[in-house]
């Protein structure tokens, strides 16, 4: 990619990398084909994506499983939390009960008028 | 939805998922703790290609926390796995984020093939990879700059298709595709370079 600027040999890589991954179609499969077909460099750079993508979705068969240590900690606290709100619940309601039986004994609140 | 890889979590649980969603966002702890065993291996997948073995279980954990803390905000309308993957990866961005920045890669001019998979056999499915490959490849894709190394790690190792590429990382399928080209593009040339040291 000699004589190339910076920009060109960023685009030129992207666009073969995209005809390597099958992801250019019609016109763009056909000018990244001359491209390559036209420069060795290019076809060794075509056999390389070819190689990364390969190696890539067979590392991509891996599928390591999550440590036990992990899982056990995001439910602990996936139940400390949830104990925590409900225990918030409660202890709100339970104030929210007082203050309002302190304010009717202290005749704080309006009395209900009863009937039309 | 996600079955590119045929994992366990990746068959469409939807229904079962946005009952257990629902019951956990009601603070049902059971019901959480049934999500994360469903899901847990994906979310330390992500976290582990993303951060490496060091990072890996502390980007798991804080992606269970915020999925906890937001959960009542999973309305359904995209699969759960969809839904902890963009967690997962956020999470794993805003630590990446935190690092100082990387210097920017150049592309050489005189390109150095990438050389055959390590493990003897033309076809790179019929040779193993041994583990020094493994981990050049994975640190490599890890000084990827974040975003372009996520759309490639959900294109390439996850098998996604750029649709749901783009709903995860929450932008247009053109942006998700030129992140992926310019990903692979980058992991590439940092890999001929590591590759041309050897030789």
């Amino acid at each position: 990619m000699r004589g190339l600027s910076e920009e060109q040999r960023w685009t030129v890589l992207e666009k073969i990398g995209a005809y390597a991954a099958g992801d250019l179609e019609g016109e763009e499969a056909r000018e990244a084909e001359s491209l390559i077909l036209k420069s060795e460099d290019h076809q060794r750079l075509a056999e390389s994506y070819a190689r990364l993508l390969a190696t890539l979705s067979m590392l991509g068969q891996e599928s390591p499983a999550a440590p036990e240590a992990v899982v056990s900690y995001a439910i602990r606290r996936a139940y400390v939390a949830s104990f925590l709100r409900q225990a918030e619940q409660f202890t709100r309601g339970l104030v929210e009960d007082y203050l309002g039986a302190l304010a009717l004994y202290l005749n704080l609140r309006p009395a209900r008028q009863s009937g039309p | 939805m996600f079955d590119a890889r045929g994992r366990v979590n990746t068959v469409d649980h939807g229904m079962e998922d946005r009952n257990l969603a629902a019951r956990a966002a009601r603070g049902e702890a059971p019901a959480f703790s049934r999500l994360i065993h469903k899901h847990s291996d994906l979310v330390y997948r992500v976290s582990l290609r993303m951060l490496g073995a060091n990072d890996a279980p502390d980007a798991s954990q804080e992606a269970w926390v915020r999925a906890w803390r937001n959960i009542g905000s999973f309305r359904g309308e995209s699969a759960f796995s969809t839904w902890m993957y963009r967690i997962t990866m956020n999470t794993c961005l805003n630590t990446r984020r935190k690092e100082s920045r990387r210097k920017e890669q150049e592309v050489p001019e005189e390109f150095t093939q990438l050389p055959e998979p390590s493990g003897g056999g033309s076809s790179p499915e019929a040779s193993a990879l041994d583990g020094e490959r493994r981990e050049e490849i994975f640190e490599a894709l890890r000084s990827v700059r974040s975003e372009h190394r996520a759309a490639v790690f959900l294109r390439h190792l996850e098998g996604l298709k750029y649709q749901e590429i783009a709903e995860i990382l929450d932008v247009p399928i053109g942006t998700a595709k030129g992140w992926v080209h310019r990903g692979q593009a980058e992991l590439l040339v940092l890999l001929s370079e590591g590759g041309g040291e050897d030789q």
